[in-house]
């Protein structure tokens, strides 16, 4: 269909001042759109699903665009929907510990208002100016923190999501315990903008810590036998660190100016619980490693330059350079396995690679860049590594182009026919997001 | 079959004795069946076909795939001591009871994480692995003797679930007959966040109408190094209730923050585990927090001056572990007192914002003086999961029915305050119809359009969770006839 049509038709529907024609710009990462709209209220965004649902048009949700590089095997859908303007806190009980907000609310914004009030949303995802809070509970992204905190499927207690059909439905509720009912929420989290679109989120809120600390610790001569017993050593201690990121040379480098493999280890507490935690890592720091201990402001900046380290879909690559994200899960101690393989591949595929993982959760995330055909041999190479500790790789980033010629999301679990029912129970004319998912949904 | 010396003119009980191995592999006869016609919620009951005892997840797939092709009803049982009617046979099915797999599979220290078989006790976990100090968290009053297979069908929470999260926060794989007899595994090794619908999640709580749980991955974690208790009692239930949100609001995150009311007092203090708490109080808090020892002396003394700011009659912390064991013996053993001081009891599990805790207090004060019939609350106050425990006696003409309206009536109080029907027991049987007070008819069908894709004969536990229309909806489609209770 024509553009044109398109949008003459979607004006008797929705404010055309809110609407914007997309000329075929041909985006390096698509998932794109002929026309853009950028709905107000969550009423819009209901007689826009209604429309293409019963038209046959697809849409593509955007909430800040930091992941459009993040799955995705269309260049362009008919209707763009961004939430950029679905925007703002709608209940705060500071009381409760309970917040209820747009999704198209970037998520730093949260953050800041939060602190205000001694309180905070418990997850530490990439680009957090850009990033939505309704796209990365929809992507389920997380960081090193979630060690600690646990992730987006922890936080959220309640939803508010338009079906494909238009239709309103609320999930979970607004108390921090809730067992009635299917755990519909988790359904949510992580499906991509492929079952509807978001546009109220309910989350539990932590108190902001009294205190922080990060303690870099690295290992010298890079010796991995070394950081495992440490690492294990470490974790059957009583010691409640937040994060335990192993952390590759090549972004060590990056961040600390050391090019080193690097432990940052965080603790958030009171005061003296923090020293008291710093000084147990002193009494079994390993020989051959260098410990530094960022306090306060000091560990925020590491971790907010730690944020901004992944390729972020927004902004354009102007390096000509190929990147790709992976996102692996592994068993929590192989994470060492992972990020020592990466870093090797450096040399053998001439690529710039920083990596890092989670001890104590399991989850690496791994930046590759340079020349194309490395990048997915690389790719490649990393998944059959993978595969072997019986983990996954998921292609968090990568080029449109680039996307067509290898599986985002891996290979289908066996229970994938269970994905494809709940897909097409509640989107089955598929126009949410096509092709974005696992197996092709 | 004949070797089993089974005697009945039941084919199909013939069959699935044959399935499983061992003697004492399926109950079919009357006097048998009647422990079976109940879980923890007595008020309903009815016979189930049979039970059927597999020793093994070939056997529980076997039975099911058996179930599914000759259209029989049935559902899975662990413990029975689900307090909403989880595993009641509504429908005469065959039961499947999980006892018999009560392995403890593996535990891996180094990634903190142990597999076990559903039937395995909740509390056997933690027992089994704190000699090197490590525990399970989720900790429901019930865990010395229900599964960890029902806490995954139940969500089951615990006291300590405040601070460390409920079942499906430690749940990281689980393998799952479905109900086709098909077996799948999701989450496997344990391994975060595997690419697609977060299937864990939503089996999790889904009171075991989605596919039976064979076996289950969970986080195991490092005790914490200290841990200190606070008791507190309070003239006033308001004085309580404003101590439980300064201490929230003062940036604590306690492990647990309980609170017993004057008649849950007056109860516990009858039965078998006294404390010699004072019996003209209006409310005490059992409060814990744990953690890093250096830090913990900072967060009691803030706690102790919230109390006192909150006009508290006495406070003490705990001065042993013989005394902490004391206070959680009194609390965990809560509902089970009530027997010391009525023939019946009726528990609901209600969920309000923790700011509307006085109001909603109050509100079920009120309840108890319309219905005639005393409400004791003991329940979780840092997550505003209430537990009103509804006292009547079942031999007087028309007081189970009046019990189970008020019992209502207090979830619609917490309806009414923004919360929900049910925190940890699940909606079963007994909160079917209240599933009405929180969502509307296109979101329970949100809901029943999912149990159709795992569940589409819906011959796994049919007549659960939803509100009955719905179910009548279902029975015609399937051109069954099904005796409502
Ligand atoms: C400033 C800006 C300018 C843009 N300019 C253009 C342009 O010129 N041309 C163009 O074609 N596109 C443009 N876009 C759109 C955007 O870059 C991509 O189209 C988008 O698909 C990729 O971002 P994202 O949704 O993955 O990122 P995120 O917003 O991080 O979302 C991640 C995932 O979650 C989904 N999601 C996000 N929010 C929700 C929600 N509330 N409910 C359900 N699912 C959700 C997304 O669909 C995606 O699958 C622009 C976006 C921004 C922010
Ligand atoms: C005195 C007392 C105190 C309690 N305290 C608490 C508490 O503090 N917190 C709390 O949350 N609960 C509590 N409960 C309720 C109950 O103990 C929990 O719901 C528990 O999780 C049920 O486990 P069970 O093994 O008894 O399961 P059952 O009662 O046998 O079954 C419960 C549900 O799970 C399903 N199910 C069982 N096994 C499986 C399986 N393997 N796969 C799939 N589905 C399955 C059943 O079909 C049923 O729907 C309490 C109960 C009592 C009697």
């Amino acid at each position: 269909m024509l553009q044109g049509e398109l949008y003459t038709e979607l004006k008797d529907v929705f404010p055309e001042s809110q609407m914007e024609v997309k000329e075929n710009e041909g985006h390096p990462l698509g998932n794109g759109g002929k026309v853009a709209v950028y709905p107000k209220t969550e009423n819009e965004i209901s007689h826009i699903l209604q429309y293409a649902n019963k038209n046959g048009k697809t849409v593509s949700i955007v909430g800040g665009g930091t992941k459009r590089g993040f799955g995705g095997l269309i260049d362009s859908a008919d209707i763009l929907l961004s939430l950029a303007n679905l925007k703002g806190i709608v209940e705060h009980t500071v009381g409760d510990m309970t917040l209820t907000v747009k999704a198209g609310t970037p998520f730093q914004e949260l953050q800041q208002y939060l602190e205000e009030h001694n309180q905070k949303i418990s997850l530490d995802p990439a680009w957090p100016d850009y990033a939505t809070i309704g796209g990365i509970i929809a992507a389920n992204e997380s960081g090193p923190k979630r060690l600690a905190y646990g992730s987006a499927r922890d936080a959220v207690i309640g939803l508010r999501v338009v079906y494909p059909n238009g239709k309103v439905i609320r999930t979970g509720g607004k108390v921090v315990k809730n067992v009635a009912g299917y755990d519909m929420n988790k359904l949510f989290v992580g499906s991509m903008g492929t079952l509807g679109v978001l546009t109220e989120i309910t989350l539990k809120l932590r108190p902001l810590p009294k205190y922080e600390s990060n303690v870099l610790l690295s290992f010298t001569e890079g010796d991995f036998a070394e950081m495992r017993s440490f690492a294990a050593a470490f974790l059957d201690s009583q010691m409640e660190p937040v994060s335990l990121e192993l952390i590759s040379p090549s972004l060590a480098e990056k961040l600390t100016g050391e090019k080193f493999y690097t432990l940052a280890i965080s603790f958030e507490d009171n005061e003296s619980s923090v020293h008291y935690q710093e000084s147990f890592l002193k009494s079994i720091q390993p020989p051959k490693t260098k410990m530094t201990i960022l306090a306060q402001e000091k560990a925020r900046k590491f971790w907010q330059s730690f944020y901004t380290i992944s390729p972020n879909g927004r902004v354009s690559n102007q390096t000509g350079e190929t990147e790709a994200v992976l996102k692996i899960g592994v068993v929590n101690l192989d994470v060492l396995k992972v990020i020592r393989e990466s870093h090797l591949l450096q040399d053998t595929h001439n690529l710039l690679i920083e990596a890092h993982g989670g001890l104590g959760h399991g989850l690496c995330q791994i930046v590759l860049r340079g020349g194309s055909e490395n990048v997915i041999s690389a790719i490649q190479h990393l998944r059959n590594f993978v595969k072997q500790l019986n983990g996954y790789a998921v292609i968090k980033h990568l080029p449109f182009i680039l996307r067509q010629k290898i599986e985002v999301w891996g290979e289908n679990p066996p229970y994938f026919f269970l994905f494809k029912g709940i897909k097409t129970k509640i989107d089955p004319n598929n126009i949410l997001n096509p092709k974005r998912f696992v197996g092709g949904i | 079959m004949s070797l089993k010396g089974i005697r009945t003119n039941d084919k199909h009980i013939k069959n699935l004795a044959n399935i499983v191995e061992g003697n004492r592999s399926i109950l079919y006869k009357k006097e048998d069946l009647l422990a079976y016609d109940c879980d923890g919620f007595t008020i309903y009951r009815h016979l189930p076909r049979a039970v059927v005892f597999p020793n093994n997840t070939e056997e529980v797939a076997k039975i099911v795939k058996y179930c599914h092709e000759h259209d029989l009803p049935f559902l899975a049982r662990g413990a029975g001591t689900g307090l909403s009617g989880g595993a009641i046979p509504l429908n005469g099915e065959v039961i499947i009871s999980l006892v018999k797999m009560k392995r403890l599979i593996s535990v891996d220290f180094e990634n903190r994480r142990a597999v076990v078989e559903p039937g395995f006790v909740n509390l056997k976990l933690t027992n089994s692995i704190s000699d090197k100090g490590y525990y399970y968290a989720p900790d429901p009053s019930s865990q010395y003797c229900c599964t960890i297979g029902g806490n995954v069908g139940e969500n089951a929470g615990g006291a300590h679930c405040l601070k460390y999260g409920v079942t499906t926060n430690h749940i990281l794989g689980l393998e799952v007959v479905l109900p086709n007899g098909e077996v799948i595994e999701i989450g496997k090794d344990g391994i975060p966040d595997a690419p697609g619908y977060d299937l864990l999640g939503l089996l999790t709580g889904s009171e075991g109408t989605l596919g039976i749980v064979t076996k289950i991955t969970v986080r195991i974690l490092k005790n914490p190094e200290a841990k200190q208790t606070v008791l507190a009692y309070f003239d006033n239930v308001a004085d309580g209730s404003q101590a439980v949100s300064d201490i929230i609001s003062a940036g604590i995150v306690p492990a647990a923050l309980e609170m017993m009311d004057q008649i849950a007092i007056e109860a516990v203090e009858a039965a078998a585990f006294p404390v010699g708490h004072p019996k003209d109080i209006e409310a005490l808090l059992l409060i814990e927090v744990d953690g890093i020892s250096a830090g913990i002396d900072e967060q009691i003394h803030q706690i102790l001056e919230v109390c006192k700011r909150n006009h508290v009659r006495e406070v003490k912390v705990a001065q042993s572990e013989e005394e902490r064991a004391r206070w959680w013996a009194n609390r965990k053993t809560g509902f089970g007192a009530m027997g010391a001081i009525s023939p019946d009891y009726l528990v609901q599990d209600g969920v309000i914002p923790r700011s509307k805790l006085p109001e909603v207090l109050n509100r079920i004060h009120e309840i108890s003086r319309e219905y005639g019939l005393r409400i004791a609350n003991i329940f979780h106050a840092g997550d505003g999961n209430l537990h009103p425990l509804v006292l009547f006696d079942a031999r007087k003409p028309g007081e189970t029915e009046k019990a189970l309206k008020a019992g209502s009536a207090c979830l619609q109080a917490c309806a009414d305050a923004g919360g929900s029907i049910t925190g940890e027991h699940g909606v079963g049987i007994e909160k079917r119809e209240e599933m009405r007070f929180i969502f509307s008819d296109e979101e329970i069908a949100a809901q029943t359009d999912i149990r159709e894709v795992f569940n589409p004969k819906n011959l796994l536990n049919a007549g659960k969770l939803f509100p009955t229309p719905g179910r009548c909806l279902e029975v015609k489609k399937e051109g069954k006839s099904v005796t409502a209770s």
